[in-house]
């Protein structure tokens, strides 16, 4: 059923603003068009509602006990969030991107076209409140009031509450958009409410300290003060250096040793940490392809140099100045001539794009991505590739963060071309792509019932347009691979696999770019990739 | 004194949008935040960027203008975004939007009717006198027509209405009065003739025609939404050279360029101010993101 949910609602009504149920989400492809195909949904614990904001859809982002507890507490949470709308308007305090948010506030006609770009607004059903202008129109509103003193004005502007209600619910709003910024490509006013949404964000980490534990607590401040958010030491990483270079003799016979920490290399390349934990041959495969061209690179194992994320990214300006400098510095102190980003989304757009400006003097050294290089290693015939050893299907994820936001489309589809025989694309594709549903951040949420939003709403456009491209094969006797050149999109799809049981009922297998490229040469015997 | 009305509409009118236009033109330099295609990247055809070359920075940056200005145009005189994602409202923007640059450019032939007269450049009258009546007769039913029906829609169609404000409804309105009002005035001047005589007046300085009832009502009208619209989010014309040319398309890298003096500025000059507990609001920028130790141990110095 679509509830009509309108925007006073967010400050008055007193039950869950909206429900996700099976019937309204949209349909998926064979096999999954038959009832019983997928689990059901889940009613959040009543418990949760004690501490955690459930008032919203049921699901919780916000991970830590923020609910105030009585009246004092509410109004100072009204002050503070009124202390964080004046800081975000705030040229000092939020010179990052005062100009953007500003004309996305002011400018927008409510002509409702971003709507439809949106893959969590259209999966969900339409729920009103993961449309893309809904939590926009809620901080327009509230900002209008605040600065016209909340007089008559704000009538005519149009009002809503501010209260407790309205601040738990728009932060945690704000944790149900991917920023993956599809709907600014729709808006022909060029408004972006992918950066309203991590304004919103940002007001409540940067005034409250209030974000998801897996992107603040446990994500960058872990990441700054152990050197990585996975909890990798250097000493750790060491061992498992150790352990990779006995792994790469065992599966190929080659002996590769991995450079670290090779001051005055031409390349420092950094890999997000959680493929040392969970996809161990990507960094492998890595090693091997750059070891065999022949290129002059090294690992980083200090702290913070190993992990290539950046979480700030997706919710604090702080934090992302904080990791994009500390990046520089390892850098800089290694002596190499540029930084190369493994196959990591985020990290690609965090180091290359957005800090870009907050890296001056000594500290603005040249960042890249790894796709150019492996195009170039791949094109100029550096390996002996087979493209017959990856006989199977291939589709290919576009990370948002690395396609949309960054423009690198074709290298890796260049690559794949090359060595895939069965390659084909998603719809759509490229830099129209939509985003795996793990984009800021969802990817690595994992606490109470935030996987099933992930799973269910913000993942399904991602699902069906796998299960499109492999329509042709779909039964599980084929094995297939879906190409994903980013941690957080691996991740994404390694879970919507696991909650549709798409290995065993689609024979759908996933992984990144570079084990392809391994896969497909010619002096490695043992299949590289391995689908079972 | 509706001549006076007039030029004080026209005056406020530019200097609010004038004022704008340095309001957003002198806001601190913001982080990268593009979206591809960007349409003066030689690579845009498939949204690509300068990123999809190895050692980006060591090659000479390639830009096209005509990329950029082939998309301007799209969206300035097609609306495509609107034509591709939602064709339904587009048939009702469309014809809307036409309207208005057809009554600006209808201003204009008035504009030129009146110097062709004041110059007595006979030669050029007759075309001119036909192209006015023309494009003003389209532009007037139009603009009545549409403007009504963009205002039905959003009263009628609950997506649009449960967002909308007073003020969407009364910009609706306003214009829709203005060109109603105009539309009965022109019933008394079909072929535009006092309207260019009044053209004349206003550039001579001198005293206007006698004009009816309906023609004075509109150009109080009229002259109001001079007043109104640079204070309103109908500026859009304007700020859209910021979201795009200055967000969306804009890829300038620190590397060869000329900023980094300005945020260093920013980064040693302004305050963060935040007070969450991972933040120290006294500090600047440079020293936030070095000093970090409330959040780790970062020991690099800007
Ligand atoms: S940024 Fe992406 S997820 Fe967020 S509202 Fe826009 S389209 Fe939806
Ligand atoms: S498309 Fe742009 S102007 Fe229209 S509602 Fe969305 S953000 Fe506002």
């Amino acid at each position: 059923m679509r509830e009509r949910i309108a925007i006073q609602d967010i400050a008055k009504k007193e039950e869950q603003l909206v429900k996700i149920t099976l019937e309204d989400l949209i349909k998926l492809p064979p096999p999954y068009d038959k009832p019983g195909m997928e689990p059901n949904v889940t009613e959040p614990k009543p418990e949760w509602n004690q501490n955690y904001v459930t008032e919203l859809d049921g699901y919780v982002a916000i991970d830590i006990p923020w609910k105030p507890k009585n009246k004092e507490e509410e109004e100072a949470m009204v002050q503070k969030f009124i202390n964080g709308l004046k800081k975000l308007m705030d040229k000092e305090a939020n010179w990052t991107f005062l100009q953007p948010l500003l004309l996305s506030l002011e400018y927008c006609a409510r002509c409702q076209t971003c709507s439809d770009a949106c893959h969590v607004y259209i999966s969900s059903g339409r729920k009103e409140i993961y449309r893309p202008t809904y939590r926009a129109e809620i901080l327009r509103r509230l900002i209008k009031k605040i600065s016209s003193g909340g007089n008559f004005k704000t009538k005519f502007l149009g009002d809503v509450d501010l209260n407790a209600k309205t601040i738990l619910r728009l932060a945690e709003c704000a944790y149900r958009c991917n920023i993956c910024r599809r709907c600014a490509q729709y808006c022909p006013l060029g408004l972006d409410n992918g950066l309203i949404t991590r304004e919103i964000r940002k007001l409540f980490a940067q005034e409250f300290g209030v974000a998801p534990q897996a992107l603040h607590a446990q994500g960058t401040v872990k990441h700054l003060t152990t050197g990585s958010s996975t909890g990798l030491t250097p000493d750790g990483l060491k061992d498992m250096i150790e352990f990779f270079e006995e792994e790469i003799k065992e599966k190929t016979g080659k002996n590769i040793k991995i450079p670290v920490d090779e001051k005055g290399s031409d390349i420092l390349l950094i890999h997000n940490a959680g493929e040392f934990l969970s996809w161990p041959e990507n960094v492998e495969a890595f090693a091997i392809i750059f070891e065999e061209a022949g290129l002059d690179w090294t690992l980083s194992s200090e702290m913070v140099g190993y992990d290539a994320v950046n979480y700030g990214v997706w919710y604090d300006d702080v934090q992302l100045s904080r990791i994009a400098l500390k990046h520089a510095e390892i850098a800089r102190k290694l002596d190499v001539n540029r930084i190369v980003v493994g196959e990591c989304g985020h990290a690609h757009k965090a180091i290359t794009v957005v800090a870009d400006r907050v890296l001056v003097g000594e500290y603005q050294i040249p960042r890249e991505s790894c796709l150019p290089i492996l195009w170039d290693i791949v094109r100029t015939k550096k390996l002996n590739l087979d493209p017959n050893k990856n006989d199977f299907p291939v589709t290919l994820h576009d990370p948002c963060n690395v396609v949309r936001l960054m423009g690198i489309v074709e290298p890796q589809r260049k690559i794949l071309k090359e060595i895939c025989p069965k390659f084909r694309e998603m719809k759509p594709n490229g830099v129209y792509n939509y985003c795996c549903g793990g984009g800021s951040g969802f990817a690595i949420m994992t606490s109470m019932n935030f996987p099933e939003f992930r799973n269910k709403v913000s993942s399904r456009m991602k699902f069906k347009q796998i299960l499109d491209a492999f329509q042709d094969n779909i039964s599980p006797e084929v094995k297939k691979y879906v190409c994903a050149p980013c941690s957080n999109c691996k991740g994404a799809i390694r879970d919507i696999l696991s909650h549709y049981n798409a290995t065993a009922n689609c024979g759908i297998h996933y992984g990144g770019l570079v084990e392809l490229i391994v896969n497909a040469m010619v002096d490695i015997e043992q299949p590289y990739i391995e689908m079972f | 004194m509706l001549n006076f009305l007039i030029y004080i509409a026209v005056a406020i009118f530019v200097l609010v949008l004038l004022a704008k236009f340095v309001k957003y033109s002198t806001m601190p330099i913001h982080l990268r935040w593009e979206i591809y295609p960007v349409p003066h990247d030689p690579g845009h055809e498939h949204g690509g960027s300068y990123y999809e070359g190895v050692s980006w920075w060591a090659k000479p940056r390639l830009k096209t203008l005509a990329g950029e200005l082939k998309e301007m145009l799209m969206e300035m005189l097609f609306i495509k975004r609107v034509f591709t994602y939602k064709r339904p409202l587009w048939w009702l923007t469309y014809p809307f939007h036409t309207g208005i640059y057809l009554i600006l450019v209808w201003f204009v032939l008035l504009f030129i009717s009146a110097l062709i007269d004041i110059f007595a450049i006979g030669i050029l009258k007759m075309p001119v006198y036909y192209l006015t009546l023309v494009v003003g007769s389209i532009a007037i039913i139009l603009l009545l027509i549409f403007s009504l029906a963009l205002f039905i829609r959003r009263v009628s169609d609950w997506e649009l209405r449960s967002y909308s404000s007073f003020l969407d409804y009364f910009n609706l309105i306003f214009i829709f009065a203005v060109v109603l009002t105009g539309a009965l005035a022109w019933q008394k001047d079909f072929d535009f003739t006092i309207a260019k005589d009044y053209m004349k007046a206003l550039i001579t300085f001198s005293s206007p025609p006698t004009v009816s009832l309906e023609t004075q009502i509109h150009i109080a009208l009229l002259s109001l939404l001079l007043i109104y619209l640079p204070f309103t989010k109908m500026t859009h014309f304007l700020t859209k050279w910021f979201t795009y040319h200055k967000i969306l398309w804009e890829d300038e890298p620190v590397i060869g360029s000329e900023m980094e003096e300005k945020l260093k500025k920013y980064l040693t000059g302004f305050k963060v101010k935040w007070s969450a507990p991972h933040v120290d609001p006294n500090l600047n920028w440079a020293e936030e993101a070095s000093r970090c130790d409330l959040a780790g141990k970062c020991e690099v110095k800007l």
